[in-house]
């Protein structure tokens, strides 16, 4: 192609005296491990948070029949393997507590935030690289805690993962003496580590992009974690701080949400959703910002309309905070406050749904290739759609008002964070495996278990919209008791079949995912054939990254480019003899920051 | 741009600050004042005086206008909690 | 790399690169997590905010409960020592890396870094002190994150003039004062932690200089804001 600029890969290595195995990896400073970190203690939670879904699902499926393993559990959990009430609202608390806290928002940001930021931008690693480090431990520290509650006496929080007051500030009344209160610490230390992580991802993007890595050469998913960084920095703490106030009505006798003394129950739900509702697009950017990259690759064209993709990002972020008050159309609020918040809330949808035509407009006539990222990318799309199609309706009041805490909403969580988020993390796992592990994942195991899971997962799901329209109500032990719902049974038992299934087909990821760093075929440079400046570096990609910085010298979606002479792409540090150097690198290079 | 630095008086601010901290305790105790006014007279007061505190000792005045908007983004997302939860006991 | 051209470059944003913010890293991070400390406090003095509100029943009147011309007292200690971390600061800038230096014709020695960080500290740690010590004897009078003891001074008088003392509200005062200020006395505390730890480790070694004192400047960053956050403090729960 052209000459390798003079960023030379791997040559800081050289500055360090050679680390014992403590130093590089477990109390790494390095943003890539600190992402791989992540990487295994997230999927870890994934797991974990499966495996409560598959007990939830069994008891919803076959009510009252012993679960197959249940006798292990406690009595306290299962009485002869038949789950108990109080267990299944355990369940289904800490399965939503694990995947939201600790599955999806640590593998969106945790891992890639960490692993892509540097490495898009073209810098050695984030700006405050021991603080990155204290990210981690305390992320794992928190999840440590969070587990923990289902060993205290009396088991885990039960509350649901969203912890309304007064049930959730009063032992009492919930029957869990401990486990309430391990979720609010636990959670003021995720906070912690979500912060402080969130202020080292943007300091590293604002002030550490390589010369001529201009705002508007930034690749999406850079933007689109940038932005979403600056949501968590100022959506956590208020979680923080409403925890705090849940765990001192818990223990030190405040009666900051107790009506009887003057509390407000619902200032929680507002403390707690004015956090919640950002969380959730925390939980989603990312994940759309990574599915750009994939599918303009994927498609060998530039994405459709790169500028008004970052104004979506930005018009998303700063809609998402005056949203807040549509989770809580049911709950007693202002009627005239509520209404606001549905204007709001239909507004929102249209910055997504100009993502969502810029992304088929990326693939519309493209050279398109089906790997196993372009796959699950384009399954987020679709599945994207139906997901941010079911919140029109909840955004309506009145249609709220009938499908409020019904399985309606459990199927739209579902379609926007397993159908959105986890299929981009489907994508954006084997596309960045080869620069974090030097392997590929195989792609043959990596199809069938797209489809596989493509097929159950909407099994799984979709008839969830139907069983929420006939009035289901979510968190239930026993629909059963109710006669208007005894007729759904075969729908449920179907909808249980069909998770089992789903995550018996995530064996195939989890094998493939260990697999393959052993076994797996060596990866080459830049497998992908793309634009990014990670893909000039080795695979994987060495400790400091580049020796100096590489210049950049255009967008990230130069695919197709006439300039590029017979290849399909054109990466950012090519310099073209038509490119001018950017004029910060003619600065004087100091020693690079440690 | 930033303005030129000239270094501010800090004594100067310290003797505002403590001129106002004065005034603020006294007014809290002059009772005949209808309680509404009090309230918005104190915490004017104490703005004034996080502003000093902000712009001066904390040297916002001479800092880039981005840096500026860092803080100056939470205020609003913050009045937005703060006053739609309050209608909550209006209604 | 001699170490002095590695720092020679530190006051800058790093380069080459682009230009980002104009200010380095560890100042615009710090920027960065006090705008998320500022949502943190949000979240509690919001509660306050709108807890009171929400309260029909009078609040204890300023003065009957707390403490206010000590903690007037206190709070101008607060600011004083927020003026000492400025000096600190215009101390290194200037290159007055010393404690005190005698200056021809005036009667006051000339501060520099070391003296007025040391004033800092101490007018910080003796704010704590302070708020402790009235922590203390809030407790023994009867104030209690949940309200007026059983049986205490404060339920006493309470019970003669409920609306001075807030009778009907005094769980939500507790539990509110409580947590505010505690939570800003335990930012205090850090900050203070901090501020001995960088004493030790790096000011009195003499490591900042007027080419680097980054650190400086971030912690004084943090400290002001904390002084910034109790003067709205200060005024909502002890004056209003």
């Amino acid at each position: 192609m052209t000459s390798v600029a003079h960023a030379k890969p791997g040559a800081h290595d050289a500055h360090h005296a050679p680390m014992s195995f403590w130093r590089k990896y477990i109390f790494s400073t390095d943003h890539k491990i600190i992402g791989i970190q992540f990487l295994f203690v997230s999927l870890f939670f994934l797991l974990l948070g499966g495996l409560l879904a598959m007990q939830i699902r069994w008891q919803l499926g076959f009510p009252g029949k012993p679960m197959p393993g249940g006798g292990i559990l406690p009595e306290a959990m299962t009485s002869g393997g038949v789950i108990l009430p109080e267990y299944y609202i355990q369940l289904v608390t800490m399965h939503g507590t694990f995947m939201v806290f600790f599955a999806i928002m640590p593998l969106l940001m945790g891992v890639y935030a960490n692993f892509l930021i540097p490495l898009k931008i073209g810098t050695h690693d984030m700006a405050f690289p021991r603080l990155n480090m204290w990210s981690f431990w305390l992320a794992f520290t928190a999840g440590l805690i969070m587990v923990a509650g289902f060993f205290v006496p009396d088991g885990a929080a039960r509350a649901g993962w969203t912890m309304y007051a007064p049930l959730s500030a009063r032992p009492d009344l919930s029957g869990a003496t401990y486990g309430q209160l391990v979720w609010c610490v636990s959670i003021v230390v995720l906070g912690l580590s979500s912060v402080l992580g969130s202020v080292n991802y943007i300091t590293t993007v604002i002030n550490h992009r390589a010369p001529g890595m201009t705002w508007f050469r930034l690749p999406l998913s850079v933007w689109a974690i940038f932005i979403t960084a600056i949501l968590a920095v100022l959506a956590l703490p208020v979680l923080q701080g409403a925890a705090i106030l849940l765990l001192f009505d818990q223990t030190i006798g405040t009666h900051f949400f107790d009506p009887i003394a003057g509390g407000q129950a619902l200032l929680w739900q507002h403390l707690f959703w004015f956090f919640g509702h950002p969380e959730v697009y925390i939980l989603i950017l990312p994940a759309m910002g990574m599915v750009s990259d994939i599918i303009a690759n994927g498609s060998r064209k530039p994405i459709f309309g790169y500028h008004s993709m970052v104004f979506a990002i930005v018009g998303i972020a700063f809609l998402g905070w005056i949203v807040w008050g549509h989770h809580m159309f049911m709950s007693g609020m202002n009627p005239t406050l509520g209404s606001t918040f549905m204007v709001s809330t239909l507004l929102i949808s249209v910055p997504s749904a100009i993502k969502v035509f810029n992304w088929l407009g990326t693939m519309w006539r493209g050279n398109l290739k089906f790997t196993v990222p372009m796959l699950n990318a384009v399954a987020f799309v679709s599945m994207f759609t139906i997901g941010g199609l079911s919140g029109v309706f909840m955004a309506a009041t009145p249609v709220d008002m009938h499908i409020h805490d019904t399985y309606f909403i459990v199927a739209h969580l579902h379609y926007v964070l397993f159908g959105g988020s986890l299929f981009a993390l489907f994508a954006a796992i084997p596309y960045w495996y080869p620069k974090m592990f030097g392997r590929m994942m195989s792609e043959a195991i990596g199809k069938w278990h797209f489809w596989l899971t493509f097929i159950t997962y909407n099994l799984v799901f979709f008839p969830m919209h139907i069983l929420g329209m006939n009035g289901e109500m979510r968190r239930l032990y026993d629909p059963t008791q109710y006669e208007f719902l005894k007729p759904q049974q075969p729908l449920r038992e179907f909808i249980t079949i069909a998770a089992f299934s789903l995550f018996a087909v995530q064996i195939l990821f989890f094998f493939n995912f260990l697999w393959s760093l052993k076994r797996g075929k060596k990866a080459e440079l830049n497998p992908w054939q793309d634009n990014g400046l990670e893909w000039s570096l080795p695979s994987p990609a060495p400790h400091g990254n580049w020796d100096r910085p590489p210049n950049v010298y255009r967008g990230p979606y130069e695919f197709s480019a006439p300039e590029a002479g017979n290849a399909d792409f054109l990466p950012q540090h090519v310099k073209l003899p038509t490119d001018r150097d950017p004029a910060a690198a003619t600065a004087p290079a100091p020693a690079p920051a440690h | 741009m930033t303005t030129e630095h000239v270094r501010p008086n800090y004594i100067l601010i310290w003797g505002y600050l403590f001129v106002l901290t004065v005034i603020e305790v006294a007014a809290a105790f002059l009772s005949h004042i209808p309680k509404h006014w009090l309230i918005i007279i104190l915490v004017i007061l104490a703005v004034v005086k996080a502003l000093l505190v902000a712009i001066y000792f904390m040297h916002l005045k001479f800092e880039r206008w981005r840096l500026r908007l860092i803080f100056i983004i939470p205020l609003p997302l913050a009045a937005i909690l703060v006053l739609a939860t309050i209608t909550e006991k209006i209604w | 790399m001699t170490h002095a051209t590695a720092t020679a470059n530190m006051m800058h944003p790093p380069a080459p690169a682009e230009p980002g913010s104009g200010v380095y890293s560890n100042k615009l991070g710090m920027w960065i997590f006090l705008a998320s400390d500022v949502m943190f406090f949000t979240a509690l003095i919001g509660s306050y905010i709108i807890l009171r509100f929400g309260m029909s029943e009078p609040w204890a009147a300023p003065g009957a409960v707390l403490n206010v011309p000590l903690t007037g007292i206190n709070t101008f200690l607060l600011i004083c020592s927020s003026v000492s971390m400025v000096k600190a600061y215009a101390a290194i800038v200037d290159g007055k890396k010393y404690f005190l230096r005698p200056v021809p014709g005036r009667l006051l020695r000339d501060g520099g870094l070391k003296f007025w960080m040391l004033v800092t500290i101490i007018c910080g740690a003796m704010f704590v002190g302070v708020q402790v010590v009235e922590y203390f004897k809030l407790v023994q009078h009867g104030l209690t994150p949940a309200g007026f003891r059983e049986g205490s001074h404060f339920a006493e008088v309470a019970l003669a003039d409920p609306a001075k003392y807030g009778a009907a509200t005094a769980g939500l005062f507790g539990s509110t004062f409580f947590t505010m200020t505690g939570f800003h006395g335990f930012h205090v505390t850090c900050g203070v932690v901090s501020m001995l730890y960088l004493y030790f480790t790096k000011v009195l070694p003499e490591k900042y200089s007027p080419q680097d004192y980054r650190g400086i400047e971030t912690i004084g960053l943090y400290w002001h804001f904390v002084d910034l956050v109790w003067i709205i403090l200060f005024t909502i729960v002890y004056l209003i």
